[in-house]
């Protein structure tokens, strides 16, 4: 996986994109080894599983994930989701909360910054049923067979907040079948962004498919790739399908053009203080 | 004695808090190195005088400090590059804290600001000037010691160096607090009555830097209570930090003590 971000960087992306993404790939193996080694999603149905369910508000996706341990914490599901499924994600508090999930979300690190509005956390009982998660996904413990939903909505309780769709473990981790992969590994960067359709609808209604709130495109216009690809609706249940919006670079489509002002206006600042400093030395040492 | 026409050390005030507060409500690297460069630009325009350059150094090797022992916590416990970047950016707001505070110091006279204080306040006011002036004071009296010790061809170095320079910058630092306060004394402080000799006029300059000051701390207020803007990027997954062209020009704005009231030598 790495030596392929690495191939892809040097032809396709401007430089410093490519710096950044050589730069991520070669930390992946440091930080998350487990990853690279478990890239096709739910592959072997023998390994423990565990359900995500994303519900953003306009439509419900779901993901059965491979564990890489006997039980990861909330954070690492979505995490892992990412690269098995090409979920898009977005942490703050310095990864310990979820800000963004398919697209969906405040941009930065203050996962509050769009309140009332926020993912709420669920867990189900696996037989439908979702109870109001009490502790934070860094500190939840997700093991084979358990799974997690989060919703995108307002309500500061289990009680207000809205609940995910009923579904059960069978439903989204069907048993004995083997998940196709939702989409070629080497299409996440190299196609042009196309006209910014919201890569977060599930397969069972395809065609609203442009219809979601305007955060959402928001943010799908800014990460530069956003080709939806759904996969084939081969599930049991025809509201959930396997989702896999294409995630963009790690850089978030690179640095933007108020960067390059800010490095002017520091230089400038810089290097106009420094002469400053030369010219008083200068004179003092005149007089 | 400074010159007449010198920034209104109100002025300073306001732009050291407003600077501060920019430096408060942001992780982001672009508006924080920003800060770093207009501290410098700003301490390059209207440092006092040597002694203070020094303390200047002293602050910015202090706030690198910071900036170092922040990110380095983060290999007590599980190192990622997402959570090395959170801390870098945190320990980077410290920092800037820091730099800003040390140009204010480089840029003040302290025993200036305890003249504006309140007559109740006056006490406490003398108080926290003499605490202001103690990093300075302490620079220039070890920077004083070593030259003397150089002339004298006294040449001690590392450890052993650190009695045969603690006792004599003790000694002066005791000697230079009885002085002012003898000084303060003669001239009336602490007896109720206050000295109104020379009282430091608000120039144009001072009210610029104020106002300029102000405008930018108040975007900041806005661009943090309205959200309209990311002041805190996101670290996982890594994203490139953004930079708001209005933010940008706020900062511009805590620039404009470099424009103006400069006192030519």
């Amino acid at each position: 996986m790495g030596d392929d971000v690495r191939t892809l960087a040097a032809t396709a992306l401007p430089r410093p994109v490519a710096a950044a993404l050589v730069l991520v790939a070669a930390l992946i193996p440091v930080t998350m080894p487990a990853v690279t080694g478990t890239a096709p999603a739910c592959a072997a149905a023998t390994g423990p599983h565990a359900a995500l369910v994303i519900d953003t508000g306009t439509g419900a996706h779901s993901f059965c994930i491979a564990l890489d341990a006997a039980s990861v914490s909330g954070i690492h599901l979505i995490e892992l989701a990412g690269a098995q499924d090409h979920l898009a994600y977005g942490f703050g508090s310095g990864g310990q909360a979820v800000c963004r999930l398919a697209g969906v979300g405040p941009q930065g690190d203050d996962c509050f910054a769009d309140y009332p509005d926020y993912w709420g956390y669920w867990h189900g009982d696996g037989q439908g049923g979702w109870t109001w998660s009490s502790s934070g996904a860094a500190s939840t413990r997700v093991g084979d067979g358990a799974l997690d939903a989060w919703v995108w909505g307002s309500g500061d309780s289990g009680a207000t907040h809205p609940k995910p769709p009923a579904l059960g473990m069978d439903d989204v981790c069907v048993p004995g079948t083997v998940t196709p992969a939702a989409s070629p590994p080497g299409s996440r960067s190299t196609s042009p962004p196309p006209a910014p359709s919201s890569g977060v609808r599930s397969s069972a209604s395809p065609s609203s498919a442009g219809t979601s709130r305007p955060s959402s495109a928001r943010s799908a216009t800014r990460s530069s790739t956003a080709p939806v690809s759904v996969a084939p609706p081969e599930r049991g249940s025809p509201t959930v399908a396997a989702f896999a919006a294409t995630q963009g670079p790690p850089g978030g489509g690179g640095p933007g053009p108020g960067l390059l002002v800010a490095l002017v206006l520091g230089t400038a600042l810089a290097g106009g203080g420094w002469l400053r400093l030369r010219s008083a030395r200068r004179r003092r040492s005149i007089g | 004695m400074r010159d007449r026409r010198s920034v209104h050390p109100m002025a300073w005030i306001v732009w050291a808090t407003s600077a501060g507060f920019v430096a408060f409500v942001t992780t982001d690297p672009v508006y924080l190195f920003l800060l770093w460069a207009v501290s410098w630009f700003v301490y390059a325009s209207h440092r006092v005088d040597a002694d203070h350059a020094r303390s200047f150094r002293l602050f910015l090797t202090g706030a690198t400090i910071a900036v170092a022992l922040r990110t380095g916590l983060v290999f007590f416990g599980t190192v990622s590059a997402a959570n090395t970047t959170f801390s870098f950016l945190e320990g980077l707001r410290l920092g800037t804290i820091l730099v800003i505070f040390g140009t204010f110091n480089a840029v003040t006279d302290p025993f200036g600001l305890v003249r504006m204080a309140p007559r109740h306040l006056h006490e406490p006011a003398l108080a926290a000037a003499l605490a202001l002036s103690i990093a300075p004071r302490t620079v220039a009296g070890v920077g004083r010691v070593r030259e003397a010790q150089r002339m004298r061809g006294i040449r001690v170095h590392g450890a052993r160096a650190l009695p045969a320079l603690a006792v004599p910058v003790l000694e002066r630092g005791m000697e230079e607090a009885h002085t002012l306060a003898e000084s303060m004394d003669a001239r009336g402080h602490g007896a109720g009555r206050r000295s109104r000799y020379r009282p430091q006029p608000w120039t144009v300059a001072a009210i610029l830097i104020a106002a300029t000051a102000i405008v930018a701390a108040a975007t900041f207020l806005a661009a943090s209570a309205g959200g309209w803007a990311v002041l805190h990027p996101q670290t996982s997954p890594i994203t490139w930090p953004e930079a708001d062209p209005l933010l940008l020009a706020a900062i511009g704005l805590l620039a404009a003590p470099g424009f103006v009231g400069r006192t030519r030598p």
